[in-house]
């Protein structure tokens, strides 16, 4: 059963700058969330300067010409309301929660960091410093975060997928303020973003006050040319890392799709199959049955070029890595020959449109998910049939597709093995 | 206007003759529908010696009823395109199902034949046992929870019922068994205190009738009446020095800090002045802490206090980390500004914004369907009535200064006594500390 239209009314409009807007109003609770997506991600970067769109991230809350250093925040939290941010690959999103009556001041603070953000070498010192802090607590001291930083350099040569959002510490460190006010220039146009507004407001109000504000913000040039070329994988990659930790631990990875592409959808059902719930069949022959995992699962996300389907294993202590491993290729051996049964495949659309039906359940997770297919694929109104084209997907798309995916010369795999590096 | 206090969607409450609380709220929009059952069966309830053990439990109730195997009750719940939620705090255990609204009745059996018939096969329980000292010797890679099992084992200290992580210690969980597991499901799987809740489009009367229907139908399947002792809550032992424990992380190159003092219990009368004070401190984006530490020093990317708030204790956290080279000066910022903020309490303008802030955001706590049913639950189970959410948005606003100020002193984290936990490569946490307080360093597998 598709999302139905009547249900979201979401309006549409274009400045003459570019700048896209959606709105959707729901008068249910007195909060607002506006949500501003910006095109550019650390695929935008190159060597040398990756990690920029990340850095970036933090400094727009630095100061702008209206409203100074610190101010951002101040003034929102004392109008009821908070902000936060992320950098994808592909996308870096800012957004606002806050008392609905705030929202002249909260599309005025928006606007006005993207019309006139101040970046000085003070400001950004200090958050080179705390991006720094964020690396060594989300990569440098972090499993996850160490097996998938060298997950990417593996599987990618020479699509900037290859480097980690947060970016190297040499170029975190490195980074200038000139580098940075080109970025602004370049990524932070009306014409590069797309501005969502979910809650309590009346559109008519809101469309002019955005109007007035955005309005007279100059387009943006041309966006640069992004490096997207990757060569075929002719064989298996593997590395290992060392650490001393409690256990093992395994990230494999296999190129898959572009989030546009329809086989995106298979992997989503894979995902489900394979992760999701403690019946999933990783969960269930890993975990469970073979005792061999702490936890097993899958993560598969959209992105704007072809991406990774990664499976992470969290090894028991003294299991061997080579006997996890095993028992992760003979279950996805399974997904390629054999056909999943309907009440599988079933189990896996039920999972994954009440997935989606959840994400739709708070002002926050609308605004994100209208922004989120705006920019990934094109138009908010792919999530309104999404529940029909999973639907459609047979048990042999998801064999065809496994296949595609699968083959052990697509494999990479990245072990971490307890103990430390020797000098 | 963020002036006016939040409505309450329609909702119903009745409590049934057995002790169990019924709750009924109607949530328009999305086609879902959400049922929670909460016990009396939260972490302080683990018997002696048996730290971990209603973790256990509940864990252990989805791995075969009396009616079916795991596999099997696993498909019965995720072919629904649900996953079965559980969740031990230190006051409750919690099982919850968001369906599609079509499916509310094989939700309500599926949660109560989970929750009321499981089979605790011995093989099962010997696996479950496995898995969880496993996972606590995993959980040690992961420095921020180590940090926080610390938080509680040493904040409250050994013998209160809150000391100990929900989850428990190795060294209990290798003694489980499948009486442990039958004995504290009959003992603690009771109607009286618990608390079953949905939340969907019908009315809240026609989600009453439908909750008393699935019941009548698993009427027998409840444990018989059972008797509890009372639980021994002294109160946290006075510490007149403040103390530092390291706990050593080998190869870490960031150390986690917090700093422990006690705090309130969540019945506190002066619950709005604790978390307005508590904010203006280090909530938000804006508070003191992170104004001095992150802001104008960049030495971390997060830092906070909280207020750790149970029924009958609380904690005060402060929460940061930084890299080992500016551990010390992290700490003395820290301590500082604290000590400050509990002389002073926060400036006019700081109390306004954290009033506001709190105010502002109030109604998102309370939007998707499993935030309510939470919500609205624990408000009831910690005998704080509707009125504690009704009330919230007037209550913070009202707070003044000179009640923020006394606040601000009585939960100040950096109070003499306080306890000092760094979580970190041991040696240059030393020297870091140097001469700062009487410091001990740990092993982290103490803390498995």
């Amino acid at each position: 059963m598709p999302l139905s239209e009547k249900d979201f009314p979401v309006e549409e409009r274009r400045l003459g700058n570019g700048l896209q807007i959606r709105l959707l109003p729901d008068r249910s609770l007195p909060v607002c969330t506006l949500y501003s997506f910006f095109r550019v991600g650390s695929r935008n970067e190159r060597p040398g300067i990756t990690g920029i769109s990340h850095l970036f991230e933090h400094m727009m809350f630095n100061g702008s010409k209206k409203y100074g250093p610190k101010e951002f925040d101040r003034r929102l939290e004392a109008a009821g309301g908070t902000s936060n941010a992320y950098t994808s690959n592909d996308h870096t999103a800012y957004y606002e929660d806050f008392a609905s009556e705030a929202l002249p001041l909260v599309l005025d603070l928006e606007a006005d960091r993207m019309a006139s953000l101040l970046i000085d070498d003070a400001s950004l010192d200090r958050e080179r410093d705390v991006v720094k802090e964020e690396r060594r607590f989300r990569t440098d001291n972090d499993i996850d975060g160490m097996l998938d930083e060298a997950l990417g350099a593996l599987a990618f040569l020479a699509h900037p997928y290859r480097w980690p959002v947060i970016g190297w510490m040499s170029d975190i460190e490195a980074i200038t303020r000139e580098e940075c006010e080109r970025y602004f220039r370049t990524y932070y146009a009306p014409n590069n973003c797309t501005l969502v507004l979910v809650g309590d407001f009346e559109t008519a109000a809101a469309l002019r006050e955005i109007e007035r504000l955005y309005g007279g913000i100059s387009a943006g040039d041309g966006l640069p040319k992004i490096a997207t070329g990757e060569p075929p994988q002719k064989g298996e990659r593997r590395a290992v890392i060392r650490y001393p930790s409690q256990a093992p631990a395994m990230l494999a990875g296999f190129r898959g799709p572009s989030g546009r592409e329809p086989d995106s959808l298979v992997l989503d059902l894979i995902e489900a199959a394979l992760s999701a719930g403690e019946g999933a069949r990783l969960k269930r022959a890993l975990v469970y049955e073979q005792e061999l995992c702490v936890d097993a699962h899958v993560y598969f996300a959209w992105r704007m070029d072809p991406g990774l389907f990664e499976i992470s294993l969290k090894l028991n202590p003294g299991v061997d890595p080579d006997r996890a491993e095993g028992a992760l290729w003979a279950e996805l051996a399974r997904v390629s020959d054999e056909v999943m049964s309907e009440r599988e495949l079933d189990r896996a659309k039920n999972l994954v449109r009440s997935q989606l039906l959840r994400s739709l359940s708070t002002t926050n997770g609308r605004a994100h998910t209208v922004g989120q297919m705006e920019v990934m694929l094109g138009t908010w109104r792919a999530m309104l049939d999404l529940p029909d084209r999973y639907a459609t997907i047979a048990a042999a798309d998801v064999q065809r597709v496994a296949r595609k995916t699968f083959p052990p010369h697509r494999r990479n795999v990245v072990t971490l093995i307890p103990g430390e590096v020797e000098a | 206007m963020i002036a006016h206090d939040v409505e309450l969607p329609p909702l119903q409450i009745e409590k049934l003759p057995s002790g169990l609380t019924l709750l009924a709220v109607q949530k328009r929009g999305l086609p879902l529908f959400h049922v929670r059952l909460s016990l009396p069966a939260g972490a302080c309830e683990d018997p002696r010696g048996k730290a971990g053990l209603a973790h256990f439990t509940l864990e252990l109730l989805r791995r075969g009823t009396r009616r079916r195997p795991a596999q099997d009750v696993d498909e019965m719940i995720e072919s629904m395109g649900a996953q079965l939620f559980t969740d031990v705090s230190m006051e409750e255990g919690a099982l919850a199902l968001t369906v599609p609204a079509e499916l509310s009745g094989r939700a309500l059996d599926a949660l109560l034949e989970v929750a009321l018939e499981p089979a605790f096969e011995e093989t099962e329980v010997a696996a479950a046992r496995r898995r969880t000292i496993a996972a606590l010797h995993s959980d040690l890679d992961e420095p921020s929870n180590v940090a926080g099992r610390a938080v509680v084992s040493l904040g409250y200290g050994p013998g209160h019922p809150y000391g100990h992580p929900p989850q428990g210690f190795r060294r209990d969980v290798d003694t489980f068994q499948r009486e442990d597991a039958l004995s504290f499901h009959a003992t603690r799987c009771q109607q009286q205190g618990a608390l079953l809740a949905a939340v969907g489009q019908p009315t809240p009367q026609e989600l009453i009738e439908l909750l008393k229907r699935k019941l009548a139908q698993w009427e027998s399947s409840w444990p018989g009446r059972s008797q509890r002792s009372a639980l021994q809550f002294t109160a946290l032992p006075p510490s007149l020095a403040t103390r530092a424990v390291v706990i050593h992380k080998p190869d870490a190159t960031q150390a986690q800090v917090r700093i422990v003092a006690p705090g309130l219990p969540r019945s506190t009368p002066r619950y709005a002045e604790a978390v307005v004070a508590n904010t203006a401190l280090g909530g938000g984006f804006t508070s003191l802490l992170v104004d001095a530490i992150r802001v104008d020093r960049g030495l971390s990317y997060s830092v906070s206090t909280r207020l750790h708030m149970n029924r009958r204790a609380g904690l005060s956290v402060f929460s940061s980390f930084t890299k080992n080279e500016t551990l010390r000066e992290l700490v003395d910022v820290a301590l500082e500004k604290m000590r400050e903020y509990a002389n002073s309490g926060p400036t006019q303008e700081a109390l306004e914004k954290a009033r506001r802030y709190l105010a502002g955001l109030f109604p998102l706590g309370l939007e998707s369907h499993e935030a309510l049913a939470e919500q609205i639950a624990d408000a009831l189970l910690d005998g704080l009535g509707l009125e504690h959410l009704k009330s919230y948005r007037s209550r913070v606003l009202a707070v003044t200064a000179e009640q923020a100020r006394e606040m601000a002193a009585e939960l100040s984290p950096a109070r003499d006594g306080a306890l000092l936990i760094v979580v970190g490569e041991s040696e240059p946490a030393r020297r870091e500390l140097s001469g700062l307080c009487p410091m001990e360093v740990r092993q982290l597998e103490e803390f498995a």
